[in-house]
């Protein structure tokens, strides 16, 4: 956002890194530094490493090469980072409130801040009174919300969200695009969104990180990183949208579908 | 075909329970069974009264419930213990597969000779063997269920500050396996009732004992009863513990 002073300490850095599964390296040389409150979309054809760049970055699979850095500064009632899956994952076993202050056990919160703490952002996605449902009983993008509930409750610095709105129907995926874009204003988190929809990723990002490159045994790596530099309100609408759309779409090229023809 | 609603089933159901009943009086009555063999079933009331107001009754049955459910508390407890350990520490999973599979073809009746040597002829010894079979059941129902865990929810766990043993444990791996662990532990309940008759035939006391004696004497009326009794008794085991499970997974769809 325009508001972030450059010179901000960055919630996350990462330096070249490697990740993969085995010997086997998918993904190469990626740098990335995050300042507070800063968007960060990261795109990339299906399979190229953006998932699991995510696991990386956060340490759910330890990087083959390089170091990432999520300083966890002094706060007790926070988290440093939380996550937003690509399935919304709850835990059926919980309410919906019992699944949003998940990250909430174990800070040093009393039972009643707790609550108060899963409360808020269940009203900021729009689900208040959904809090004492379980969650079989929610629709899949009522699900997807209640996900993005429980990673806003512990207030991150950053905040992680893997393709939050693939599996979701266009409507749906409108709708919570036009939230996400809302909800930044609103918290204090920087946002690192992966997505395979360029127009999602112009439409929300400050900075467009695009993945790809992977030719035989070379590993994927990062193509370009794009400035998007228009502002939130109305941005679909804006002359030059389409123009950093296509800007992007053609660092990506044709595709594995076409190049394999 | 059309399926049945559920009063009409039952009706059917009943129906059915009487004319095998009446089939089997009539067929006693006309000579086509021995009696000797078999006991008319308008007679069993009346033994089962008799056995109720000598105190017979309540006796063995209270005897048999004491090792039967010591025996099916420890076999259950062990069995979740060790098949939920196996299921989430690789290194002790290792260390006794060998020895799981060697011990688990054993049937818990071949035991007897060991639970006598260890325990004498007393309700330890029974309570021992109840527990052998009791044992792998939950044992295995739990292992599998705590394998078959959707890694993700771990993935969860761990982005949200839950990564340590005892809260995946306690936040994961036991709520998620629940619906397996509970339907182990309701077929150990059933098992137990098996083991606990055989469990009782070589002398210890309780309805396994009374049927012994009861068939000694061609007292196929007694046999009955507590053939009957064992029936009772396990459908209302059963029956408190679904509504109990039910209310654990109250969060099922
Ligand atoms: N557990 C795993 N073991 C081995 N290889 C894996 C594993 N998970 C993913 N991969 C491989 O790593 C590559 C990147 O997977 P990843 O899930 O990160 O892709 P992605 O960019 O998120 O794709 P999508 O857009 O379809 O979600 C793929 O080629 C995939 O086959
Ligand atoms: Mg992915």
């Amino acid at each position: 956002m325009a508001t972030v002073s450059v010179a901000a300490p960055a919630v996350l850095h990462a330096r070249d890194i490697s990740l993969g599964f085995g010997d086997d390296t998918i993904l190469a040389g990626v740098d990335l530094e995050v300042r507070p409150q800063e968007f960060v979309a990261v795109v990339g054809a299906s399979g190229v490493g953006k998932s699991t760049l995510l696991r990386a970055l956060t340490g759910l699979l330890p990087p083959q090469r390089g170091e990432v850095e999520i300083p966890r500064g002094e706060a007790t009632d926070t988290r440093a980072w939380s996550m937003v899956f690509q399935a919304p994952r709850l835990f059926p076993w919980r309410r919906v409130r019992a699944n949003v202050e998940l990250g909430l056990e174990g800070l040093a919160l009393s039972r009643a801040e707790r609550r108060r703490r899963a409360l808020e952002p269940l009203a900021l996605v729009g689900l208040e009174e959904f809090a004492e449902r379980w969650p079989s009983t929610l629709s899949g993008g009522q699900q997807q919300r209640v996900g993005i509930a429980r990673a806003l409750a512990v207030k991150p610095k950053v905040l992680f969200m893997d393709e939050p709105f693939s599996a979701l129907d266009a409507i749906t995926r409108r709708h919570l695009q036009g939230e996400l874009a809302d909800l930044r204003q609103r918290t204090e988190a920087a946002i690192v969104f992966v997505t395979h929809d360029i127009e999602e990723a112009v439409l929300l990002a400050d900075r467009v990180m695009v993945l790809g490159g992977k030719r035989g045994d070379t590993p994927a790596g990062v193509i370009d990183v794009v400035e998007v530099d228009l502002p939130l309100t109305a941005r679909r609408e804006h002359a030059e949208f389409a123009n950093r759309v296509q800007a992007i779409e053609h660092l990506i090229g044709p595709g594995p579908a076409a190049a394999a023809t | 075909m059309k399926p049945l609603t559920r009063s009409r089933r039952s009706l059917i159901s009943a129906q059915g329970l009487v004319g095998f009943l009446i089939l089997w009086e009539v067929s006693l009555r006309a000579g086509l069974l021995p009696g000797s063999l078999v006991p008319l079933p308008s007679s069993i009331p009346g033994v089962l009264w008799a056995e109720l107001i000598d105190g017979i009754w309540f006796e063995v049955v209270l005897s048999s419930l004491s090792h039967y459910s010591v025996g099916v508390a420890l076999g259950s407890l062990l069995g979740i213990s060790v098949g939920v350990a196996a299921a989430l520490v690789p290194r002790f999973d290792a260390l006794h597969a060998w020895l799981a599979r060697l011990l688990r073809p054993i049937p818990p009746l071949a035991w007897i000779p060991f639970a006598i040597i260890w325990f004498g002829v007393n309700p330890s010894a029974a309570a021992f063997i109840i527990s052998i079979g009791v044992f792998w059941i939950n044992y295995f129902a739990s292992y599998s269920a705590v394998r078959a865990v959707d890694p993700g929810y771990n993935e969860v766990a761990i982005a949200f500050g839950q990564g340590h043993f005892l809260a995946r444990l306690t936040k994961v791996s036991l709520p998620a396996a629940a619906p397996g662990i509970l339907g182990g532990l309701r077929a150990g309940l059933g098992q137990g009732w098996m083991t606990v008759v055989a469990a009782e035939l070589f002398g210890i006391p309780g309805i396994g004992q009374r049927m012994m004696e009861a068939s000694g004497l061609l007292a196929t009326d007694i046999v009955v009863v507590y053939m009957l009794t064992i029936a009772g008794l396990y459908a209302l085991f059963d029956f408190i513990f679904m509504a109990i499970q039910r209310r654990i997974l109250r969060w099922q769809p």
